[in-house]
């Protein structure tokens, strides 16, 4: 058995030439890992339902361009939502709960400000024309975006506006700063382009709207809300005294009034912030007078305390009882009020705090607290059973009201007229809602309406996917929606979250220029490099690096992955090591 | 060169000098300095090794037998729970052929939690077909660690270079490192005996059935034995270039001795200086260092022990329900020679507790008073405990 130093030995070692490719380990399998996409949360509390993981994660890529046409296949505004939505996404993205939320609307204005700088074009699939014509009253953002949605889906849309251009409250009811006219401009622009056709400064009556009942197949109405409401307090029309929104487009159609002096500004809503932030800015000072509390106040945070950095006052529990005109001046009168209990919608309820007014002196005063529908026709009719009885139809959907009587023209409500939140995000939902339930009642009856917009949820909604409608690859995507828990989050890393340029607050007061500044394409990269991708596979390979049994099968291109079954034992490796849980772990014979 | 060097890093010195081409490990206390100095030489180019981050020991060694296999050298460095979750994989590398070597630092098995000195971990692997060899200062930890490639590559099995912890990982001492090109004369590049090559697909170790299994484990076996012959001409051709060598055992003072000590590792160096302080006094005492544990010595262990009247065991291990480690196979090797002497079996620092000078001088004394062992293992230094209500 001695050897020379140094010499070798054959060894007496078993090895085989045989592929054990023969030994089919996965009958051993009682688990079975699948590929399973899953919902994101910031998706479904997308009232677009827009595809965010899939939007993030394009941008990762620097596909910039696939990015914004997932985003318009849910929403044909991502310019105007990427700057005045209120970002519910990111109130229920699952990254707050490692850091910070992803900035999900500042990827959504730099996805369409650089498709509107590189003057992009779409390429978006559009349904066979279906010879029907829908007539859509309104360019608001519910009207462009069921006129958007009509066409995609094979429909001659043609929206009728009033004004002398479209946009409806886009155009009249925000201040520049916020929604530069250009970016909506720019917008409307690619909606006509892709063949709506859009009839400015022609009003519609309601002589006009009977015969467009018969003119077009059906009708969509999205008016808005145009008629301040009032405050039926003594005074209220004394001069001196204006309404808030008849302010607001009067700046937008290049008026440049004189609020030298104080205004006061009654109201929580962000129309009264829109008003006072522009009063700042037209050299005024803005008080805010509101009876709740200010964590009652319907505007949004961040508007809020944009405003309050702006100089703008905020006077709260004040209630107005009187306004008096005194000279050129104004007497506001207010009766001071104080929180006792709730209310039934959770808010503190309010009441009289004694008797004791103060006496507000202010140059003039400008209405916001709420709007309503310009004429009653523009509403539905009122409540009235559900159903289809003797030919007529009623059908209350979650963002829009479909009315037919006895086999008419069917005119579906839409956008404020309908909607409980009132903003511009639901009122396009409004608008997708309207378009996809009109589709399916020309393809298969009123009836299957609700049951064709359920398949289409995002999530457990009410968000809604025209994607999937489309029958789009977003259709295998499960409604689960995916957890922080379910986040393998040993694969990311602590990351400070984009800070927003913004104009100083000095160069806010002179002018209405846009406040946010634009961020580079490496700033976007670098920010949609956080998002975590809930629920949806971004081609990581952690699968693939992973499986102890070279089971995880890549296409050609190195997207497509495949598990192979016949040597899959089923250990679940891959399920666990997925950071976004793009992957399920199913008992045998179980779905 | 003479260097002032930790044991950890007397290893690190001998994988650096023996161009091993991967590493692998995962950190505990008391190996993670041999391994940490190893991952610097390799960040920063001292060493071309590619240097494998695992999530267990037991990867690191699968990662090892699987480089093994393509044709290079490997190292790891492990100890206690590391070396336990490592088992099945050791059982492999020495079934695969595969002549990995590995520095032990010998620390307690818990519970209790306990990171100091104890030989249980390394001695509960001696059935694992892997090579033992116990050192018992810095040089002969660098020197073991370059011999142990070459004697290892030689019979094709794995070897692991066993050293006590703190007690020399984490002391200095003056250590020659030698030159790369004195190192290189004595230790040639490996050349594997088979390697796993793409190019010409096969696949190692598949079934076995009864008809050869029995055949492969004898060629373990007689490598094994082999290794016994093959240690000693691998250590006269580290003497002839560096005048050192070592003894798979070093019998000290024996042929006079009426009582012999067996010791290993650095408990080794504490029976020199008891011999120091007995053999002047007119004692007749003798000291076996068994440096070679795996394959077992059997025949030098005979002959070291032909003359004694008694011999004592000192082992800082312990085999549940049998007794000391060392014991057992000292026994097991004199038990076939006519008239062999008793062994007194001692157990004696575990868990790091001190083995001193004085300690042995009473064991010397205990067993020279005795015709018979009074148990087969005697624990010495036993302490009153208060035991929880």
């Amino acid at each position: 058995m001695e050897t020379e130093l140094g010499l070798k030995k054959n060894l007496y070692m078993p090895r085989t030439s045989v592929t054990t490719e023969g030994n089919k380990t996965g009958s051993w399998r009682f688990l079975r890992p699948r590929y399973e996409e899953k919902t994101s949360p910031c998706s479904t509390a997308c009232p677009a339902g827009e595809d965010i993981a899939r939007i993030e994660m394009l941008i990762t890529q620097g596909a910039f361009k696939e990015a914004w046409e997932t985003i318009l296949r849910e929403n044909p505004l991502p310019g105007v939502c990427g700057r005045v939505c209120y970002h519910p996404c990111e109130g229920s993205c699952n990254r707050r709960e490692f850091d910070t939320s992803v900035a999900v609307h500042t990827m959504e204005r730099f996805l369409a400000d650089t498709a509107a700088r590189n003057e992009t074009k779409t390429a978006l699939k559009r349904l066979p024309h279906t010879g029907k014509r829908v007539a859509i009253i309104g360019s608001g953002p519910a009207g462009l975006a069921a006129a958007w949605f009509l066409n995609m889906l094979g429909y001659d849309s043609e929206i009728f506006e009033a004004m002398s251009e479209a946009g409806g409250l886009l155009r009249w009811g925000i201040p520049a700063y916020r929604l530069p006219a250009s970016v909506l401009s720019n917008e409307i622009a690619r909606i006509e382009n892709q063949g709506v056709r859009i009839r400015v400064s022609e009003t519609v009556s309601d002589s006009r709207f009977e015969e467009l009942k018969t003119a077009y197949d059906a009708v969509f109405l999205g008016c808005g809300y145009w008629r301040n409401t009032t405050l039926n307090i003594p005074g209220e029309f004394v001069s001196g005294v204006e309404d808030g929104l008849s302010f607001l487009r009067q700046l937008r159609q290049g008026a440049k009034p004189n609020v030298r002096g104080v205004s006061a500004v009654i109201g929580g809503g962000n129309t009264a912030i829109d008003v006072a932030r522009s009063i700042i800015r037209l050299g005024g000072q803005a008080v805010i007078v509101y009876r709740r509390r200010r964590e009652d106040m319907p505007a949004f945070e961040e508007e809020i305390v944009s405003a309050l950095e702006e100089g703008v006052e905020l006077r709260e529990l004040l209630a107005p009882v009187q306004i008096a005109a005194q000279g050129s001046d104004c007497i506001l009168t207010v009766q001071q009020m104080k929180v006792e209990g709730r209310d039934r919608d959770g808010r503190g309820r309010i009441v009289a705090d004694g008797t004791s007014t103060v006496e507000i002196p202010v140059q003039r005063v400008f209405v916001a607290t709420g709007a309503a529908a310009a004429e009653t026709w523009h509403e539905p009719p009122p409540a009235e059973a559900e159903g289809q009885t003797a030919g007529s139809l009623a059908l209350h959907l979650s963002h829009c009201t479909l009315h037919q009587g006895s086999h008419g023209t069917p005119i579906i409500y839409g956008g404020d007229l309908t909607n409980t939140n009132k903003n511009v995000t639901q009122a396009i939902a409004s608008g997708k809602q309207a378009a996809m339930a009109l589709d399916t009642f020309f393809q298969s009856g009123a009836g299957t309406i609700r049951e064709r917009l359920a398949a289409c949820l995002v999530g457990e909604g009410p968000s809604l996917s025209f994607e999937i409608y489309m029958n789009g690859p977003r259709k295998e995507r499960k409604p689960h929606i995916v957890s922080y828990q379910e986040i393998n989050t040993d694969y990311f890393q602590f990351e400070p979250r984009v800070i927003q340029p913004r104009l100083l607050i000095e160069e806010r007061s002179s002018s209405f220029d846009e406040i946010e500044l634009k961020i580079s394409a490496n700033t976007a990269m670098r920010e949609a490099g956080r998002c975590f991708n809930c629920g949806i596979c971004n081609n990581c390979d952690n699968c693939y690096f992973f499986c102890p049994d070279v089971s995880i099968l890549r296409g050609r291109d190195m997207t497509e992955r495949h598990i192979n079954y016949d040597y899959c034992k089923g250990c679940g490796l891959c399920v666990v090591e997925c950071p976004r849980n793009a992957m399920t772990l199913y008992e045998e014979g179980k779905s | 060169m003479k260097k002032v060097l930790e044991g950890s890093h007397a290893v690190a010195e001998a994988v650096r000098l023996a161009k091993v081409q991967v590493i692998s490990a995962y950190p505990i206390t008391p190996q993670t300095h041999i391994v940490e100095i190893l991952s610097d030489y390799v960040t920063t180019g001292k060493m071309a090794a590619k240097y494998l981050r695992v999530e267990s020991e037991h990867s690191c060694m699968a990662a090892l037998i699987g480089a093994q296999s393509t044709g290079i050298r490997t190292f790891t460095a492990t100890s206690s729970q590391g070396l336990a979750l490592m088992h099945e994989l050791l059982h492999w590398a020495s079934g695969a052929r595969l002549p990995i070597v590995m520095a032990e630092v010998n620390r307690a098995l818990a519970p209790g939690w306990n990171i100091w000195n104890d030989q249980t971990d390394s001695l509960a692997q001696r059935d694992t077909g892997w090579m033992q060899l116990y050192c018992e200062d810095g040089q002969e930890v660098l020197d073991t660690t370059i011999q142990a490639y070459r004697l290892a590559e030689i019979v094709n099995l794995p070897a692991m270079v066993v050293l006590d912890a703190f007690y020399l990982s984490h002391t200095y001492e003056p250590v020659d490192v030698p030159e790369q090109d004195e190192v290189d004369r004595f230790l040639p590049p490996y050349e594997p005996a088979f390697i796993l090559d793409t190019k010409q697909p096969y696949s190692l170790s598949p079934l076995v059935t009864p008809a050869a299994y029995m055949e492969m484990r004898y060629e373990i076996a007689a490598a094994m034995d082999d290794a016994l012959v093959q240690f000693d001409r691998v250590e006269d051709e580290f003497a002839k270039i560096f005048d050192r060598r070592y003894g798979a055992v070093e019998a000290i003072d024996c042929d006079d001795a009426d009582i012999v000590f067996v010791t290993s590792s650095t408990v080794t160096s504490t029976g020199r200086l008891l011999l120091e302080e007995l053999l002047p006094r007119g004692e007749k005492v003798g000291v076996l260092k068994i440096k070679l544990f795996r394959p077992f010595p059997v025949e030098a262990v005979r002959r070291a022990l032909g003359k004694a009247k008694k011999v004592v065991v000192i082992d800082r291990n312990f085999s549940f329900g049998a007794s000391g480690i060392f014991a057992q196979e000292v026994r097991a090797a004199i038990c076939n020679v006519p008239g062999h002497p008793p062994i007194f079996g001692y157990i004696a620092g575990l868990g790091g507790r001190d083995i001193t000078v004085q300690l042995l001088e009473e064991i010397y004394f205990d067993v020279k008073g005795s015709n018979t062992p009074r148990k087969e293992s005697i624990w010495v230094g036993l302490q009153e405990v208060n035991r929880a209500t």
